[in-house]
């Protein structure tokens, strides 16, 4: 059985260690779920003041602060599961090597915390896009509709990666400090801060290399340009997640039966 | 299996692979290398067989490292055997650690919830035991304060009381009651009584020997990863003692150390030693055999008033037997300088098991000049089984229409 088939499997439980998540984070401060609100906020409009009075941004990419701000967003979900996963068979060590639980639960709310944490920013989003629609800086149109099916083939694509990562970082005390690494580079190689458009032509296939290239040139084409995402990046962002999940499956079932033993 | 076994394991070894902190160990290599696992590592549990029929109640004995926690592991389905085959029947709930899942933070009510999940109960389950387990665990007033202001005693309850209210078929449990108070103790064992009224399995590994021969009809002991001895609890826990003892006897043979040393000093005892039938020093004999008992001594200043004794007790205290020299009708004339007095038995018809010898020399109203327990201990082994302490020579007899079946005959 496919790991993410196991996770779904035990869905309640799944979603119960989301919420213990997300309820132990904010437990204990005065505002609690507020704080998922305030961090995208104040990034936002640390952009809005940085991107209009010191640097000048291309033109199509104006309002700069509003394109940031969707990849930004995106990317604090791709970055941090990932980051929780490196972490999360040593923080459940107990759990594992006392219970009967399934291993895959664990990456598997990992993701679905920091999704939930997106989901919970999404209407500051949707706040900053009308305010600049209602300047008419921007002018949303349906395209954006595509955006939930690139935050799901995207989603896909990271459980993949966090079950290799996961599982690996049980035994190999490097993994933490690659991932940390890789991803670093990675937000310079994925059109977070820039336009795909902007990358020159015959550098594109490479930057495309980069699992996540192509699902943020689709989160600016749905939330900031609101154009149809081309046929050609839908079959590269479902032949990433399809890899990243089978890929992600193969090294977690390899590693499996191993992960009670040592973590 | 049949149908009436809970639990079945066929020969099941356990062998722990270190990949990362193997020298050299790469991600390569773990990936790539299919051997065994043989090389570097760590045999938990080997060639273990064992059945549980569905209601009986299985003791785990053992020494810490004996393999006992993986095995229930094994059982639990938390990791694999390396080699052999393990089955449980039924809806299996184990408690390995109670509160294993408690996230410190979160309130009572919250854990409960997800450990009821991590248990396999669903939430419609969970919900319509809630009360129960909040009584059991005594609570209820806490149920919305994080776990982390519970009292240790507080966590350990309603982490018992989560797993005992899952209603498993098979429940493994880990020297868990070691943890609680006495009343949670009482209360815990009241519980197992109740799954054992309703026909459940319960595997039960303990320190606890007086436990285990009270409350299982069954145990099995394991040492060193190996099944050692399967039957009835009172006579596993036996041998288990037996050979605690045993380690321990020979524990101090090999430390030299020795017991209590009490007397006036007139006299003193400066070596005491087992000899065997060849007149060398032994820590262990064959029963039947020949040994003396011999001592070196020395009198500070000339003694008319001597006694030398002996005494062979078990480790455990009993006497086996005991006699000195004014016992025997030697009457003492003069004792001076140094002197080596040796008791010899022609056949030392012990019982295998450890022994221990007192010696000392003391006056005849029993002042002690130089007394010491526990001076040497010694080992009898013996290729004939037998209960008790006595080893004697041998043999059955039978006439008439008794008749024995092939393998070794009953009788030597």
């Amino acid at each position: 059985m496919h790991p993410l088939r196991r996770a779904l499997s035990q869905r309640p439980l799944v979603l119960a260690l989301t919420r213990r998540e997300l309820s132990a984070r904010y437990r204990g401060g005065a505002l609690g779920f507020l704080w998922s609100l305030v961090n995208p906020l104040l990034l936002l409009l640390v952009y809005a003041t940085v991107f209009r009075l010191v640097f000048t941004p291309r033109a199509d990419v104006r309002p700069y602060a509003l394109f940031l701000f969707s990849g930004v967003l995106v990317w604090g979900f791709v970055s941090a599961a990932l980051h929780d996963a490196v972490e999360t068979f040593r923080a459940n060590g107990p759990l594992l090597r006392k219970t009967t639980v399934a291993p895959e639960v664990f990456p598997a709310a990992c993701v679905g915390a920091r999704l939930a944490h997106l989901l919970l920013a999404l209407p500051v989003l949707a706040g900053a896009i009308g305010w600049a629609a209602v300047r008419g800086s921007v002018r949303p149109g349906p395209a954006m509709l595509a955006f939930p099916l690139v935050l799901v083939l995207l989603a896909l694509t990271v459980f993949g990666l966090a079950l290799a990562v996961s599982a690996l970082a049980v035994h190999f005390g490097d993994v933490r400090d690659i991932v940390a690494n890789l991803l670093t580079l990675a937000f310079f190689l994925t059109p977070v801060l820039y336009p795909m458009s902007s990358v020159p032509e015959r550098f594109r296939p490479w930057l495309r290399a980069n699992p996540f290239a192509t699902f943020f040139s689709g989160v600016h084409d749905t939330l900031f340009f609101f154009r149809p995402i081309p046929a050609n990046d839908w079959a590269w962002m479902g032949g990433t997640a399809a890899v990243c999940l089978v890929a992600g499956a193969a090294i977690f079932e390899r590693l499996r039966d191993t992960l009670a033993e040592e973590a | 299996m049949s149908a009436a076994n809970a639990v079945s394991v066929r020969d099941v070894a356990k062998v722990y692979r270190r990949y990362g902190r193997r020298p050299h160990g790469t991600l390569k290599s773990a990936f790539l290398s299919r051997s065994s696992g043989a090389e570097g590592g760590v045999t938990a549990l080997d060639g273990v067989s064992f059945e549980v029929p569905a209601g009986e109640t299985l003791g785990v004995i053992g020494a810490n490292g004996s393999g006992k926690s993986t095995l229930l592991k094994l059982l639990a389905g938390i990791v694999r055997p390396t080699r052999g085959t393990v089955e449980v029947r039924g809806r299996l709930a184990a408690l390995l650690e109670l509160g294993a899942g408690f996230h410190p933070e979160l309130s009572g009510r919250e854990n409960v919830e997800i450990t009821g999940l991590l248990l396999g109960l669903t939430k419609k389950e969970i919900a319509a035991r809630f009360e129960k387990i909040v009584r059991f665990a005594g609570v209820e007033e806490f149920l919305d304060a994080p776990v982390k202001t519970y009292s240790s005693g507080m966590a350990v309850r309603l982490g018992f009381a989560i797993a005992a209210h899952s209603d498993p078929d098979v429940l493994l449990v880990d020297e868990v009651l070691a943890v609680g108070d006495e009343a949670f103790s009482h209360r815990a064992l009241e519980k197992f009584s109740e799954f054992e009224r309703a026909g459940r399995t319960l595997v039960f590994v303990s320190h606890d020997l007086a436990l285990v021969a009270e409350r299982c009809r069954r145990a099995i002991w394991l040492d060193g990863g190996r099944l050692r001895a399967d039957g009835p609890a009172t006579e596993t826990v036996h041998r288990y003692r037996e050979r605690v003892a045993a380690d321990e006897g020979r524990r101090r043979l090999d430390d030299g150390r020795a017991g209590s040393r009490i007397g006036s000093g007139e006299a003193t005892i400066e070596s005491v030693r087992l000899l065997d039938a060849s007149g060398k020093a032994a820590g262990g004999l064959r029963a039947g055999e020949p040994a003396s008992l011999e001592m070196t001594v020395r009198a500070a200043a000339p003694l008319s008033d001597f006694v030398f004794g002996f005494r062979i007790s078990t480790v455990a205290g009993v006497m086996v037997f005991g006699t000195n020299t004014a016992l025997e009708g030697l009457r003492p004339e003069r004792f001076e300088g140094e002197g080596r007095v040796t008791l010899a038995i022609p056949a030392l018809d012990l019982a295998t098991g450890v022994y221990s010898v007192d010696a000392a020399v003391h006056a005849k109203n029993g002042a002690p000049y130089d007394a010491r327990a526990d001076v040497l201990r010694f080992e009898v082994s013996s290729d004939r089984a037998g209960a008790g302490l006595w080893g004697p020579p041998r043999r059955w007899e039978f006439t008439g229409g008794i008749h024995w079946g092939a393998g070794p005959p009953p009788a030597k």
